[in-house]
């Protein structure tokens, strides 16, 4: 079994089983792959270069709108605009933190600076937006039914079994902040 | 609150010229911009609390208040300034993955308007 993420001494650390990793590693490389930008997308080099991206649009996968979302409620033709100037980046940013926290996990004991610790709580977070768009998690109630399901053994079908993966991410991303958090405590 | 039109210090002479009045109206410095987190039922809210506290720098107490106001509301306005600065603001809080808009801040709507900041402390103070 994973051990909840402490701080102390050395900085954040933790440790996880070689299937969790497995685990989360595949995780991460999934919502990776979902925040690969287009390869025919922006083929002027200037405009790649400055992160611009004319062709881009607003996603039709529910998760990856989650994770790039539009940065004005009623205004879609704004939101596009921006999404143009932005999204590549962001998209950059977010793979950054994924592959930041895939690498840490080739050892069995993660051991994490500070801004180790803020791209593993980054990556799990998108991790967790996508697997509760899978789970259709909508509201508060929908959260707390996933919640109750906390048994391996009960794991018969997809969605019980990504269930079980959303609540152990959870889990992970949770005892990560509360370490996150005693950091600054101790830093302040 | 600030949609007043009155032209302020420009008027102490009256040799202004047409380009300055233009740029005026053009950067309106007066009409700030909200960054408003929406409440989903995903995102932890201790995380929400820490993105709050290292990004912004807010002290624990007014990162728990505002990161409760988002919870129990649906959504909270965490911070204003700049069209400029709240979308800066917004993309860093969507690289956490927090749910981020910008609006103009008009006052009225909403269950706070865009006086909520510096001491504003006034209403929905609870435990």
């Amino acid at each position: 079994m994973a051990k909840a993420f402490k701080y102390g001494l050395k900085g954040i650390t933790g440790f996880l089983e070689p299937a969790e990793r497995e685990l989360l590693r595949s995780l991460i490389g999934d919502v990776i792959s979902m925040l690969q930008p287009a390869e025919n997308s922006s083929k002027d080099p200037l405009a790649a270069l400055i992160g611009l991206d004319m062709d881009v649009q607003e996603p039709t996968d529910r998760a990856v709108r989650r994770l790039l979302p539009n940065v004005m409620k009623d205004d879609d033709g704004a939101s596009l605009e921006f999404r143009q100037l932005t999204e590549r980046s962001l998209r950059e940013t977010k793979i950054g933190a994924l592959r930041a926290a895939a690498l840490d996990l080739d050892k069995d004991d993660v051991v994490l600076t500070a801004d180790g610790a803020r791209h593993w709580s980054m990556a799990l977070n998108d991790v967790r937006l996508v697997l509760a768009e899978r789970l259709d998690i909508r509201d508060e109630e929908d959260a707390e039914h996933v919640h109750l399901m906390q048994d391996w053994s009960q794991a018969e079908d997809v969605e019980s079994y990504l269930a079980l993966v959303y609540n152990f991410t959870t889990w992970l991303q949770e005892s990560l902040v509360q370490a996150m958090l005693q950091s600054l405590d101790s830093r302040a | 609150m600030s949609l007043s039109v009155a032209p302020g210090p420009v008027t102490r002479e009256g040799t202004r010229t047409g380009t300055e009045a233009s740029i005026d109206s053009l950067t309106a410095p007066d009409i700030p911009w909200n960054l408003v987190i929406w409440n989903d039922p995903v995102n932890l809210m201790s995380y929400v609390s820490y993105v709050f506290q290292s990004y912004f720098g807010y002290s624990e107490s007014k990162a728990n208040k505002l990161m409760m106001e988002v919870h129990k509301k649906g959504r909270s306005i965490v911070a204003h300034g700049s069209k400029e600065q709240v979308e800066r603001h917004a993309v860093a809080m969507h690289g956490f993955g927090l749910w981020a808009t910008v609006e103009k801040a008009t006052g009225g709507t909403g269950g706070n308007s865009g006086k909520s900041g510096g001491s504003g402390q006034g209403k929905g103070k609870r435990g």
